[in-house]
């Protein structure tokens, strides 16, 4: 059942999982890993925002409903150069928050990817990442 | 000279002459008598005073042409005065003395009258608006008023306060255009008012629901909206247009929307874990599984997808429900979205034994659909055909352009199928195949959900069934050329869409 995505390695290698479930992020950073992916994982806001501005991640799955900053607001930072002038990954939202519509298309817009992980599998979501490298040189 | 003197003059010089004539004839009468000294001094003075007495009544006349003009100024005051119309009219031309004073005196009297009528007629109609204008800005809601164009001709303070800008930035407008309007349903103010125009002379109607906001706002207010049509309004007011404002009640609802929302983010959380858990055990142990075993992962997979599925089903309603469902429609290639839709519930008709068949035509148009939507719509029939299949082993997916230039997608099973008497209703909320129900789970979202996004994207959809034999559901989508070319928005790249193919007042929708 392994497949390609086990044995490429990716070209956005280091990964950041904020992520405030134990199970979820230990999943995502179990497919991950396998697939050739670096992952951190923060399981609040704080912590995720501190370690994105400390360290430069390729890419970070942000978790919306999280403790002490919420998502959105970690979102909203890593996207402002002035906050963040080192970050200059993808961010990919991963939550099972539903939004309003209007509210949902405001956060696309400053992400490069919106899942919902009920939606996905582990492996739905390494192949997701996959197609992000396309837009890399 | 002016007229009067002249009139002055004229009078004088005739009182003057006639009591020069009198003294005359008395003193001379007197003088002769005396002279001839034939009748004694009684008789004299008694002639004298006949004299006088017969010269004074030949002044009467001259005298009452001297007061004539008193007359004619009489008369056209009587003739000006309120139920006056009946007097009659003074003419100058009898008037022998002080003509141009009278001319000029009676001109005035009604020249005078018609600045006065003038004055009053304004202030009538003063006193009307300011009672119209009173008591439009005493309404404590905000009220619109249309012309036949659709322009703003009135809006009260109320409603200047609630939307926070000044009259002249409303009035003139095309309410179109000076605010972003959307109804819950398809009866919108536009197909209301053709209604009313062809049918009526005047006309009510009611609204739930309505967000009403300028354009570009962000969080429109939420009124229930009333309106009245009066096709010959003399004063240019067509449509008035009350609105109330019910946004903390509305969003009440929106509160119990964000219940449903977090009683979703409950539900997703473990289902994520179950399916990321399923997966990794079927990459890992699925080589060394028996097939039965096999088989039971497989079925435990498919179990968390539909539940997965249901949630977004109730969701989505609650969306639907809360007038919030957008949709933004993309140029879309149709053979992906659906194959993408059909391989997902493959693994769920698989379970069951059931095979989905495909019949795409290789030609098909781009179609303009919201992905994240349409596809809710093809697993719902999918879901449906797969639930009533009822042991039969083929479920058939077709599309191709049909007559009309739509794009024509069916999905047939083999199955139940479902009594005729249910089909107009199969549609509705909550609405379920009663011979099916003991037999079969469900919660009727499905279809109703199905139709509301299929009406969104402007397209139809249309169940065929018979019992016994199986169901076929179709629906139709626009082309996207033909869409883009209907939406006149100018945006090409996504057209917003609202649930229930209500309208954003879009453009869309208007003549």
């Amino acid at each position: 059942m392994d497949k390609d995505t086990a044995t490429t390695t990716p070209k956005l290698k280091k990964v950041l999982c904020i992520e405030d479930e134990h199970f979820i992020s230990e999943l995502y950073a179990r497919a991950l890993t396998k697939a050739g992916y670096d992952v951190d994982v923060q399981l609040d806001g704080q912590k995720g925002l501190a370690a994105a501005q400390a360290d430069t991640y390729d890419i970070i799955l942000l978790d919306l409903m999280i403790p002490n900053i919420t998502g959105i607001e970690v979102l909203r930072t890593l996207r402002n150069p002035a906050k963040t002038p080192r970050f200059h990954g993808k961010i990919v939202i991963t939550t099972n928050l539903e939004q309003r519509d209007d509210v949902r298309a405001d956060i696309e817009r400053q992400a490069d990817g919106y899942l919902v992980k009920a939606e996905i599998t582990p492996r739905q979501l390494v192949e997701f990442l996959s197609t992000l490298e396309t837009s890399v040189q | 000279m002016d007229f009067y003197t002249k009139y002055r003059n004229q009078a004088t010089l005739r009182v003057a002459g006639f009591v020069a004539l009198l003294i005359f004839l008395t003193l001379g009468t007197g003088w002769a008598l005396y002279v001839s000294q034939r009748v004694n001094m009684m008789t004299i003075l008694a002639l004298m005073s006949f004299v006088a007495t017969l010269a004074g009544a030949l002044m009467v006349p001259a005298i009452t042409r001297i007061i004539e003009p008193v007359k004619d100024i009489w008369q056209a005051v009587q003739h000006i005065s309120p139920h006056g119309e009946s007097a009659t009219a003074p003419s100058a031309d009898e008037v022998h003395i002080g003509k141009e004073l009278v001319s000029n005196l009676i001109n005035n009297i009604y020249q005078l009258a018609s600045v006065v009528e003038d004055i009053e007629k304004t202030n009538a109609k003063q006193a009307q608006d300011m009672h119209v204008s009173f008591v439009a800005n005493s309404l404590p809601l905000p009220l619109i008023v249309l012309d036949d164009k659709e322009t703003i001709v009135y809006v009260n303070e109320v409603s200047l306060k609630y939307f926070g800008i000044p009259a002249d930035e409303l009035e003139g407008k095309n309410v179109y255009t000076a605010f972003d309007m959307s109804f819950v349903n398809d009866k919108t103010l536009t197909s209301w008012l053709k209604e009313a125009r062809h049918d009526s002379v005047t006309a009510n109607a009611n609204w739930e629901r309505v967000r009403i906001g300028l354009p570009g706002q962000k969080d429109g207010k939420q009124f229930d909206m009333a309106a009245h049509y009066n096709k010959s309004n003399p004063m240019g007011y067509e449509t008035l247009l009350v609105l109330f404002d019910h946004t903390d009640i509305y969003s009440q609802d929106d509160q119990s929307m964000s219940f449903v929302a977090l009683g979703v983010h409950e539900l997703r959380t473990p289902l994520t874990l179950l399916r990321g858990y399923i997966e990794v055990f079927d990459e890992e142990l699925g080589p060394s599984l028996t097939p039965e075993l096999k088989g039971f992962m497989q079925k435990m997979d498919a179990s968390a997808q539909q539940l997965s599925a249901f949630v977004d089903n109730i969701l989505n309603v609650a969306k639907i429900e809360d007038n919030q469902l957008t949709l933004q429609l993309h140029e879309e290639k149709w053979e992906d979205v659906l194959m993408n839709a059909i391989n997902d519930l493959s693994l769920r008709a698989s379970v069951r034994g059931i095979t989905i068949k495909t019949d795409i035509a290789t030609d098909l148009p781009t179609v303009g659909v919201d992905r994240y939507s349409i596809y809710e719509v093809i697993a719902n029939l999918l879901d449906n055909a797969i639930k009533y299949s009822k042991g039969t082993k083929e479920i058939y997916v077709s599309a191709s352009l049909n007559k009309d230039g739509f794009v024509e997608t069916s999905v047939k099973d083999f199955g139940l199928g479902i009594d005729s008497s249910i089909l107009p209703h199969i549609f509705d909320k909550f609405y379920r195949n009663h011979r099916n129900r003991a037999q079969i789970g469900g919660t009727g979202l499905g279809l109703y959900l199905s139709h509301a996004i299929v009406q969104a994207h402007s397209g139809q959809i249309s169940v065929n069934s018979k019992v016994d034999e199986g169901s076929t559901f179709t629906f139709t989508l626009l082309p996207y050329a033909k869409l883009a070319k209907d939406d006149k928005s100018g945006d090409t790249t996504s057209i917003t869409r609202g649930a229930h193919g209500w309208i954003k007042n879009h453009s869309l929708y208007r003549d």
